[in-house]
């Protein structure tokens, strides 16, 4: 099959991204995680299938409107002390719901989409990447979770003359990270932890093969540009010793930067719409220790 | 992605931590202290000298007749210094003031003008005497004789039907509103670089050699060049004796002056406004002086919009500035300290309109003396320098609302120069806006402007561009709402706010129409139909407008007035371009209405046209799934081309009428989009629309998108703009576009850098303008609910910058409504 034609379930595509790569970017995001961080501020990008949602603040209520309790064949829908409260073990994502909801309170995170469909919405930016060296950054969930997919679409944007990078966990096999490197101008890698019975605790695995990963980066693309990303997650990371850490292990190269990010729960609304708990309730990040820890990287960063 | 939260712009951070720095500005902050929030008065001088003098004059030439107004007044008015200022010269007294143009609104004086100091929107206060000098000496006069009273008695009963809405002509329609009524020309700018160059004896010496060449046997000669020029003699004189009561006035002043280094100050002003604008400048502070007589002279002359602006500073400022340096006679510090003396001067001199509907047309006290920098030289070459630095710094450090700052752009604008630019709209306040010369030079060359005169224009007004030599139109425009039309086409040729009144087409009940074409077809007539009397009105604005205004004092600064012994206001001169514009309100608001009637009704047929009808009769009450259906559909400013095609299609078949039209009278006739603050007064004329806006509230602005409707990030909105333009046609003129960015979105120096690419960006696209926002949408609500403590907030309207706490609720609302574009 040709890389156009290539399909893959996508949730999002996101314009005017300033923060995750070089320029003015386009995010592409991929569904499907092997991790579970309880920090994930995407929680509807773990699971690899579509997935029905419902978000309440968008709802005109069932006694102004109530179009979609109507449209369920599968009274997966129903009204409780006024609400509406949806039953996901009824439901069979047939999408009625959301069809005629008017407010887009019902959704469906995730879609098929076709890497051609993809790179056209994804080129319509291309004056602006022009001028600000931007491109197309795949994340996810993560993007390598599905394999042909993604490099499909790093092929076909290559194809296009547009910069490519890709957002990380690394935890995949190490060939198809070598094979996804070979399409990439830049790679934006997540280092978590470096003590790896912590790491599986908290995301489920070990981070032996995301650091064999990196390794196999360092050594065979020498030249490609590198952002090391670290979420600082109060109770699970926050000192400075095993941030700096992870920082010192990095190889003192131009192409490689270290960035560490201050943690928020900005994704926490998205975890009741899917109907699961936020696993971290309660927490704040330290403003203060975010920022004594940039001076000090400041300084391991003539 | 994770991101940090807050992050405030560094004017936020001023006006919340009210932490001003004024070092090095103690004269700037000692002259602005004293006025900078008061209340302005109306001053009555200029209106009383002038009316006293056509009194006398009745019969003559009007450019003769204003010539000799003009030196009346110079001779007359009261001339001021103003503590610790280094510049001489202001139009009224002391403080924050207006001054009045009864030949425009004298007629009505009696009923409006003891309410100004009550009305909500830029009041003005004026004292028992003036008021009694205003009503027993000036109105009386005027009466029967104003240019409104004038196109209110003849115009044609159809067209009057969607212009005003009372018999006297004051209270607009607001469907095909006409602005010429209030004002007595377009925005202008004057050629300040020949009076700097030349000074006005040369400019008198030339007007006298072209008198003394006339041949008196020739009619034409004799009856109309010979009053010109005698009109070109008597102005240039005007000026001089202006100026010279300043130099005068000066020495009088230094005589008792105890600080013997204000005395010193006061004695080198007598000198320089002794020597110009008489002489040409010979140094900066010279000709910093001579230009400031030049603004504020023109002040006297007439009301030209809110507008005279103040061209290319940066470029004919340049070689005064240069050869100072070289010669040790001037530091960076003194020419910035002499411009901002400038600035606190002009922010005095407030545009005042006495009539209501103008006034609603600019809120907070509008002004747009935009002072341009950058672009290109006359032959192509970059024009930035370093006085277009200092321009932007001064506005970093002083980040006062005047003057109106202007950047033009082009494809090889220095990357320094848009850093710095960068740097000046990230500060929050909104400076400078953008112009693109990629779009407006080639523009301007077609439609017949030598090129390197084309290279050479200045922005003029909110977003105009003008070339002193070449421009010649200068009426101001007429505005259609668009969105009535949109009304008008949901219930047969009505609107809800004129009850059963016919005031469009009799289209028929929508529920007729079986496809989008009919329906489509259907709103293209009441397009049409506005368009077709907006012409009409513009056509008769221009016939009569030279009946009441003259400007000899603008005259005589333009060549091809001169060359043609002709006012400026004069219907036709030979060798001029007659760039004229008509203005589309409520873009997004018909674009998106459209949309969403073509998708939901014709094509998904998931509503009936009786339930859209039903809905908007009922302002979406109780129809609310409805409404968000229809806020949900397609919408502009998204980059989707289902919805800027419709877009397209209007902006075409609007140009085409256009072109027609412009062959028919002779001017160029253009498609604008720049409302100014005239969408929320549009707006309330326009009950519910099809893309679910409620009743009464604002239109959409300019180009920009509907409110919140814009959900894909400024680059969308970038290209909706792009996508929905006609690149193939030339009848366009101005887009005004606003974009509100969140300061995170834009923090340090890699949000500058983002910043400098969608400012090169928008150059690529051959967009015609561009203006930020950056401020926190907490910042705009907090300043709602607390004025007091926001009192220094700027922010960006249209084309021009205004204190939050000065705009109405309405228009405070609007500005909060606009999408806040955060990083993703
Ligand atoms: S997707 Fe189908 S089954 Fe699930 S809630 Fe909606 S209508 Fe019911
Ligand atoms: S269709 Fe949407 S808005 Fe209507 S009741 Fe259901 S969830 Fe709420």
């Amino acid at each position: 099959m040709s890389d156009e034609k290539q399909t893959g379930i996508v949730f999002n595509i996101q314009k005017f991204s300033m923060h995750d790569g070089q320029g003015i970017r386009t995010m592409v995001f991929l569904k499907g995680c092997p991790l579970r961080c309880p920090w994930c501020s995407n929680p509807e990008s773990q699971r690899h299938e579509p997935e029905r949602a419902f978000n309440p603040t968008r709802c005109l209520t069932a006694q102004v409107c109530g179009r979609c309790l109507e449209a369920c064949p599968n009274a997966a829908l129903r009204v409780i002390e006024g609400g509406i409260v949806f039953d996901r073990s009824r439901c069979t994502r047939c999408g009625l719901c959301v069809s005629v909801c008017p407010t887009g309170a019902q959704s469906v995170y995730g879609q098929v989409m076709s890497v051609g469909d993809i790179l056209n919405q994804v080129e319509r930016d291309d004056v602006f990447y022009n001028r600000s060296d931007g491109g197309m950054t795949l994340s996810g969930g993560e993007p390598l979770a599905q394999p042909d997919f993604a490099l499909a679409l790093l092929r076909e944007a290559r194809r296009r003359r547009i910069h490519t990078t890709i957002e990380t966990c690394g935890h995949c096999p190490t060939a198809l990270l070598d094979r996804a490197c070979r399409h990439l101008d830049a790679l934006i890698f997540d280092i978590k932890s470096l003590d790896s019975e912590k790491h599986k605790r908290l995301v489920g695995v070990g981070n032996e093969l995301i650091l064999r990963n990196i390794e196999h980066v360092w050594t065979h693309f020498p030249l490609l540009p590198v952002l090391i990303r670290t979420p600082v997650v109060p109770g699970f990371n926050d000192t400075n010793g095993e941030i700096l850490n992870i920082r010192k292990m990095l190889p003192q190269r131009t192409n490689v930067c270290f960035e560490p990010l201050t943690y928020h729960r900005m994704g926490q609304p998205k975890y009741a719409y899917l109907g699961r708990d936020y696993p971290l309730e309660g927490i704040e990040a330290d403003e203060g220790f975010m920022k004594r820890l940039r001076e000090r990287l400041k300084i391991l960063d003539p | 992605m994770l991101l940090a939260t807050c992050c405030l712009s560094p004017q936020e951070e001023r006006v919340e931590k009210k932490n001003v720095n004024r070092q090095g500005r103690k004269r700037i902050y000692e002259i602005l202290d004293r006025v900078q929030f008061q209340t302005p008065s109306i001053d009555v001088e200029r209106a009383r000298y002038f009316t006293q003098s056509m009194a006398q004059t009745e019969g003559e030439l009007l450019t003769l007749r204003w010539a000799k107004a003009l030196k009346h007044v110079a001779e007359k008015i009261t001339v001021y210094i103003t503590p610790g200022q280094l510049l001489a010269g202001r139009a009224g007294k002391p403080g924050r003031y207006g001054i009045l143009y009864p030949e425009i609104d004298g007629d009505f004086y009696e009923e409006v003008i003891s309410q100004l100091p009550k009305r909500e929107k830029c009041p003005f206060t004026v004292s028992q005497g003036d008021m009694n000098i205003i009503l027993e000496e000036i109105a009386p006069y005027w009466k029967g004789k104003t240019f409104h009273e004038h196109l209110n008695a003849v115009m044609p009963k159809e067209i009057r039907g969607v212009t005003y809405d009372d018999e006297l002509g004051l209270r607009s329609k607001f469907v095909v509103s006409e602005t010429a009524s209030y004002r007595s020309a377009l925005q202008w700018v004057p050629d300040y670089e020949k009076v700097l160059k030349r000074g006005f004896i040369d400019l008198q010496n030339d007007a006298k050699k072209r008198l003394a060449a006339l041949d008196l046997t020739n009619s034409l000669d004799l009856w109309e060049k010979k009053p010109f020029l005698d009109a070109m003699i008597i102005v240039c004189d005007a000026v001089m004796i202006w100026a010279k009561r300043h130099a005068d006035l000066a020495r009088e002043t230094a005589t008792a002056e105890k600080d013997p280094h204000r005395k010193q100050e006061l004695l080198r002003m007598a000198q320089i406004c002794d020597h110009v604008p008489a002489h040409p400048a010979r140094n900066f502070r010279e000709a910093v002086q001579s230009q400031w007589f030049v603004q504020m002279f023109s002040r006297l002359e007439q009301k030209a919009a809110a507008v005279i602006s103040n061209g290319r500073m940066d470029q004919y400022l340049y070689p005064y500035y240069a050869k100072d340096l070289a010669e040790g006679i001037l530091t960076r510090r003194d020419a910035m300290e002499l411009l901002e003396c400038m600035w606190v001067d002009m922010s005095q001199f407030i545009d005042l309109y006495i009539n209501p509907t103008g006034n609603e047309f600019s809120e907070a006290y509008a002004h747009w003396e935009a002072v341009t920098i950058g672009g290109q030289t006359p032959q192509g070459e970059d024009a930035t320098n370093e006085l277009s630095y200092l321009f932007l710094e001064s506005k970093r450090e002083f980040p006062l609302n005047y003057p109106d700052l202007a950047a033009r752009i082009h494809s090889r604008t220095p990357k320094r120069f848009l850093h710095e630019i960068a740097l000046t709209i990230k500060d929050g306040s909104g400076f400078p806006k953008l112009i693109n010369d990629e779009e407006i030079v080639p523009l301007y060359a077609i439609k017949g402007a030598p090129m390197h005169e084309a290279l050479d224009y200045a922005v003029s007004g909110c977003t105009e561009a003008r070339m002193p030599n070449r421009d010649t139109y200068t009426s101001g425009c007429v505005y259609i709402n668009f969105a009535a039309a949109l009304e008008m086409l949901m219930y047969n040729g009505r609107m809800r706010r004129y009850g059963d009144e016919l005031v469009g087409l009799e289209t028929g009940d929508p529920e007729q129409f079986n496809d989008w074409g009919e329906f489509y077809g259907a709103y293209k007539a009441q397009h049409m139909n506005l368009l077709e009397k907006a012409f009409q009105q513009q056509h008769i604005v221009d016939c009569l407008r030279p009946l009441h205004f003259a400007t000899p004092f603008s005259s005589v600064l333009h060549n091809l007035c001169m060359d043609a012994c002709k006012d400026l206001q004069s219907k036709k001169i030979e060798g001029g371009i007659d760039y004229s514009y008509f203005e589309f309100l409520g873009y997004a608001t018909v674009v998106d209405s459209l949309a969403a009637i073509k998708k939901l009704v014709f094509e998904d047929k998931r509503l009936t046209m009786r339930q859209v009808v039903e809905a908007m009769k009922a302002d979406f009450a109780g129809f609310e799934p409805i409404r968000e259906m229809l806020r949900n559909a397609p919408c502009y400013g998204n980059d989707d081309s289902y919805v800027d095609a419709i877009g397209k299609d209007i902006d075409a078949i609007s140009q085409v009428a256009a072109q027609k039209n412009s062959k028919e009278r002779g001017v160029h006739v253009d498609l604008r989009y720049v409302p100014v603050t005239s969408h929320v007064p549009f707006g309330k004329v326009v009950s519910a629309t099809p893309n679910g806006r409620k009743a009464w509230t604002a239109l959409a602005d300019g180009t920009s998108a509907s409110h919140g409707a814009d959900k894909n990030g400024p680059t969308a909105v970038l290209l909706s703009n792009y996508h929905s333009k006609n690149y193939g046609m030339v009848n366009r003129a101005s887009r005004l576009l606003n974009i509100k960015l969140s300061p995170k979105c834009v923090a340090g120096d890699e949000g500058t850098k983002k910043l400098v690419n969608l400012i090169r960006t928008f150059c690529d696209l051959k967009l015609w303008h561009l203006q930020f926002n950056i401020v926190n949408r907490r910042t705009l609500e907090a300043a709602q609910r607390d004025p007091s403590n926001y009192r220094n907030l700027l922010v960006r309207i249209a084309g021009y910058s205004a204190y939050f706490c000065d705009l109405s609720p309405d228009l405070q609302h609007d500005i909060i409504e606009r999408t806040e574009h955060s990083d993703f």
